[in-house]
This record gives structure tokens, sequence and C-alpha cells, in this order.
């Protein structure tokens, strides 16, 4: 009894370190995650990914903060940070792709999780792994994450050129999108988050797995807002000129 | 010399049965130096977890810490807490050269899983409450970890009620820098449910290697009013002036009076981990042993076999003015040089294969220590040499003394 008192005291002092688990953004369980996703799957691959071991690292790296329209944390989202694409498979044919990343929440990390089509990239199902925020419970729900699904890269890019030209247009298909019910003022960060957790995924697996079908469609989104922004320049100015030469004329 | 040259000459003549003989010896010398190491490497792992714990002598609850382990195994509140008046009396002892309180408590965190019959899931992150003065002295080597995202980082105040240091791997966990927000939802002590509390990172420990890595500290008395426990302790860490079996007896008889204490030594700890793993090292020595003794087994039949091809020889040799003397000395340099030589070629596959003896160790079994536990030192290096050396000299005997006392002529005889 005493020896087991004494191996207790220790592995108290010993466990708390084994209390905290691996770092990165992986499936905690990958064989059971991935079939509770796709109950029809087979089988399933690991594919580890990196900036700097895929052809132009350090361009497409930079790349990521301009499409995100963030910046990158300095110590968790670095260019060696690590990655993993699942591809799941039923028989020989792959049936989805699952890939996550890590956001910084306002206090603690938001791990998104997303499904997606392996032909088409559209969001399956969107879903969080761990969120440690006052607004977990709204954020988690089904309601505020079904919003994602079918949702492709492309729509996050027209949805920047919509947002700022037209944002009532209806082919926005995320200009509809609600924060979850009940979402207060606390919770606001980490939605925030949540929302650049999902483009952060989304520009990321088009990199590593759909060699950046979506790139075509941030480049027009950027062209056409400051094609906008400049015949909005341009208005603005003559809406400013014509005043004086009307009073000119007068 | 020229008796070790011609010793050298004549194993030469055999090169893949010296060879394969030397490798005998060499993997027999390589398993006891790994041992040895193994051995020093895992006394002194325990040694440097129990010292980086700060203290000797811990007082807790009675049942405390298979309530804790169970706890920290299976999930619970299985935490038990000390009055914390017990602290101000054990404070006044005068053996204690220091002296610190803590409060631990687990905070929920949300669980790791997308599945949503595992949403009930919590994980947990273990929150110290401590004395920042006095943890310090016990801990005089814990340091905040400095570059980009970390700089400036500091003890909280000890009247800062919304601030916290993490440990190297809780921050790694959450992804927490300095000056960064944390979420840790406690449930008070009576309650049902947990408040999800907001504090700011005021800095981040470097590693240490032990539980602290883990930990989530912050003031006492914050920690105490968080859980709802104001007035407990889960542990009080003591060092004491002369950390002797003697001493320790006499201050456990001194504070076992109190009925609700239990008092534990480290060094007790350290015994019953040693003692843990005692019957692997028993098997694994066997197994050295045994490769001892295969591998003199190999040197004798070599070297008798040598004898044996050589005999007309060797009658040739002390037909023409050879000595007893000479011939003894011949073949047992023969036999001394091929066990020197197992015990070099030993002790270098050692000290390479140490990393992966070592990852093959913590792969078996959990030793429930951290860094380094195969730990090879010049003596050990030494001692296996001298060892290689020795069992050369006995190794080589009989067949020294057989080769010697051969007669010239019927030796060359035999030898046609």
């Amino acid at each position: 009894m005493n020896k087991l008192l004494l191996s207790a005291v220790f592995g108290l002092l010993l466990l708390a370190q084994q209390a905290w688990g691996a770092i990165g953004c992986t499936l905690s369980n990958p064989a059971q995650d991935l079939k509770y996703l796709f109950p029809e799957m087979t089988s399933y691959k690991e594919d580890a990914r990196e900036f700097g071991k895929i052809k132009e690292g350090e361009k497409h790296f930079k790349n990521l903060k301009v499409r995100l329209g963030s910046d990158l944390d300095p110590v968790y989202e670095t260019y060696e940070t690590p990655y993993t694409v699942y591809t799941v498979f039923k028989g020989e044919t792959v049936i989805g792709i699952v890939h996550g990343v890590n956001v910084p929440g306002k206090g603690g990390v938001i791990q998104v999780f997303v499904s997606a089509d392996p032909t088409t990239g559209e969001i399956k199902r969107a879903f969080f792994q761990r969120i440690e925020s006052p607004a977990a419970k709204q954020l988690k729900s089904k309601e505020f994450l079904a919003q994602f699904n079918g949702v492709t890269l492309a729509d996050l890019y027209k949805h920047d050129y919509y947002k700022v030209a037209d944002p009532k247009s209806e082919k926005d298909k995320l200009g509809n999108l609600q924060p979850p019910a009940n979402l207060d003022e606390k919770g606001k960060p980490d939605y925030e988050a949540s929302l650049r957790g999902i483009r952060k995924n989304l520009i990321l697996l088009d990199l590593f797995v759909f060699e950046q079908k979506a790139e075509p469609f941030y480049q027009r989104a950027q062209e056409s807002i400051a094609k906008f922004n400049a015949e909005a320049k341009t208005g603005e100015a003559e809406a400013k000129t014509e005043p004086k030469s009307e009073a000119k004329s007068e | 010399m020229r008796y070790l040259i011609l010793a050298m000459k004549n194993l030469l003549r055999r090169p893949v049965r010296s060879a394969l003989t030397v490798a005998g010896v060499s993997l027999a010398v390589a398993v006891a130096v790994s041992l040895s190491g193994f051995n020093l490497g895992y006394a002194r792992a325990i040694d440097q977890s129990i010292e980086k714990l700060g203290f000797q002598v811990m007082i807790m609850s009675k049942g405390c810490p298979y309530e804790a382990a169970t706890m920290m195994l299976k999930g619970g509140t299985g935490l038990l807490y000390l009055p914390e008046d017990i602290y101000a009396k054990v404070k006044s002892d005068p053996d204690i050269a220091s002296i610190t309180p803590i409060f631990v408590g687990i905070a929920q965190k949300e669980g790791s899983s997308i599945r949503d019959e595992d949403e009930g899931n919590k994980s947990f992150s273990i929150v110290s409450g401590i004395d920042v003065e006095s943890f310090k002295v016990m801990k005089p080597w814990l340091s905040f970890k400095t570059g980009k995202g970390y700089d400036g980082g500091h003890w909280f105040a000890q009247d800062a009620t919304k601030e916290v240091v993490l440990g190297y791997e809780a921050a790694e966990y959450e992804q927490r820098k300095v000056g960064d927000t944390f979420y840790a939802s406690i449930v008070p002590n009576g309650k049902t449910e947990p408040v999800m509390r907001e504090y700011k990172v005021v800095g981040v420990l470097d590693r240490t290697g032990t539980q602290d890595d883990g930990t989530v500290f912050m003031p006492i008395l914050p920690a105490q009013e968080a859980f709802g426990r104001m007035g407990e302790l889960t542990i009080i860490g003591i060092k004491l002036k002369e950390f002797s079996g003697a001493k320790m007896r006499e201050f456990e008889a001194r504070w076992l009076k109190l009925p609700e204490v239990q008092v534990v030594g480290l060094q007790q700890v350290k015994t019953t981990l040693v003692s843990l793993v005692g019957t692997a090292q028993t098997m694994v020595a066997a197994v050295a042993a045994i490769a001892v003794i295969v591998a003199v087994i190999g040197v004798i039949n070599t070297i008798l076999m040598s004898v044996y091809e050589r005999t007309g020889e060797i009658g040739i040799m002390k037909a023409i003015g050879a000595y007893r003397g000479d011939i003894f000395t011949l073949i047992w340099y023969e036999t001394l040089a091929i066990c020197a030589a197992g015990g070099i070629f030993g002790c270098i596959l050692a000290v390479v294969g140490s990393s992966g003896v070592e990852a093959a160790i913590k792969a078996l079994i959990d030793l429930g220590v951290s860094g380094s536990i195969v730990y090879i030192t010049p003596q050990v290096i030494g001692y296996a040499m001298l060892g290689a050396i020795v069992l050369g000299f006995f190794a080589g005997l009989y067949p020294a003394w057989r080769a010697s006392s051969m007669r010239p002529v019927e030796a060359i005889r035999e030898g046609e």
C-alpha cells in the first residue's frame, strides 16, 4: 500500500506533464474521426505538408498572409508549421479530403477542420476539434456550421468583391452568413477567429491538394475590387468638382 | 613486443574466425556497457526529476496521493485539501530550510474531438496557486522563455488576481504568448457548473522537463478563490536543512501527530521507482551475464582450435628451442588481443548505439522519468575494458597451458 501511495505521488507529479497533448492540427483519433465523417470509408491516407517542403514555399507562405487578409501569428503560424491532409478512400475511390488548421482564438487555440469534396473542393462539413471560448457552444452549433456547407475558396474570394461592390448581391454565397444566435460581445473575437480559420483552411487546402485552382478567382476579385475602388474614387472626384464648375458657370 | 607481433600475425592468418570471435566479445561488452549506462542513467534521471521538484518532503492530506493519481488517470475531482493553518504550524519547524504552500486545482478544458458522442469528454489543465517568493526559492532554476512573442515575461505580483504564468507545454498546447488572454473553466467547490475565467498571460516558462511544463501558475489567493477553497492547500513543499534518513524520521514523527496529514519523503518515492524497474534490470543483467559467458566460451573455443591446428608448428617451435613460457605467452597474448579488440569495439558500439538503446527501453516500458536514461561515463568504459582484459586473462589460461604442455616430437608427428 505504501508503495502504491508513493508511486501515486510521483504519478501525480509526472502525469501533470502528460496532461497536455501533442501540438499541431491533426485529428485526435484519425481512424474513428474519419469513419464518423465518412461511414462508408474503407481506408485513409495521411500526408504531412510544410511550406518548406513544397516548391516556391516562401512565395506561397507570403501569399497565405495576403489571401488571408490578416497577419500570421509570429510564433504559431510560421513557415515551419506542419499541416496534415487526410485523404479518405472507399475501396480505390477517393471520397473526401479532411484538413485542419490552428488559429489563435482570444483565450486559447481554435482548431478548425473541414471535410471537402475531393473533386470540387467544396466544404462538405466544417467543424471544430477544439475551441476554448465563452461562445464555444454557439460556434459549434450545427446551424451555424451548416452555413459553410457547399462553400468553396472561390466563393470566399468572390465574397471579398461583393462585400465591397455589391453587398446585397444574390450571387454572393456568403452574403447571408449569420453569426450564431445569442453570440455576445465576449464571443465575437472567437467568431472572427473561426471565420479566419475556415478561410485559412481552404487557402491551404487549395495549395496542398487542388493545385491552386481558386487562384484565378482571387486575381479576378482583386482586380475587380481595384477597378471598383478606382471608379468610386473617380466618381467621388467628379462629384466634388461638379458643384465648383456649376458655380463657375453661374 | 615480438610475442605480440607474432600473436597478431597468427590471428590474421584466420581473419574471418578472429573477426567473428571479436564480434562476439564486442556484443557482450556492448550489452554490459549499455546496461551499466542504463543503471547509472536511470538513477540519475530519477535524481534529476526529484531534484527538479524542488522539495524533498511533502506534507499533504491523508489519502491524497492515491486520490490524486486516480483523478489524473480517470478524471474526477478527487484532490484532497489541507487546512491552511497547518502551513503556519509547520513553518516554524527548526529543521526546515525553506517551505512553500501550493494549492492545486483542476481546470476544465474543452475536449479534443470532432465526434458528437465525445462532446462530454473534457480535457483538463493543472492550475497551481503558489506563493511566488517561496516558490522561487524552492525552484531557483525556473526561468522565462524569451524571443518573439515571449519577451518581457515575469512572475505575477502576489496580489494580482487576473494574471497567470504558463509552463512551456501549457503555452504551446494553448498557443499562448506573453500578453495573450487565457481562458480557464473552473468548477468552484460545491457548484456543478464551470465558470469561465479570463486571465492575462504575463510569462511563459522555459522547458524544465518536469510537471511544471504543463502547469498554469497563478497567485495562491485567486486560485483558492476561483476554486472556492479559501484557506485550503494541496501540498506543502519542504526542503530540510539536513536531508538524511534520521532527520527525515524525526521530522515525520513530529508532524504525523497531526491527524489529517501525511509526510512523504521524495527519497522514498525514488526507492519505490528504482524497485519498480529492479526486476527488469535483473533480467537484463542476467542476459548480459549469459552473453559474457557465451563470449568467453567462444574465445576459448577459437583459441583452442587455433592451437590444435598449429600443433605441428608448436612442436617445431619447441624443437628449435622455444620454452614452455614462450608458447604460453604467445597463445595468451592472442587471447588477450581478441578480448581487448572486442572490448574496444564493444565500447564504441555501446556509445554509438546508446540513443537507440534508450529509445528501445522507453518504447518498451514507461519509466516515469524524463531526460536521458542511458548515461555512459568514462569510468563505465574503463571498467568494461578492464573486464574484457580480465576475461581474456582467464579465457587464455587453458589453451595457453594446453599448447605449452605439448611434447615436441608428438606434436610434430600429430601435426603432419
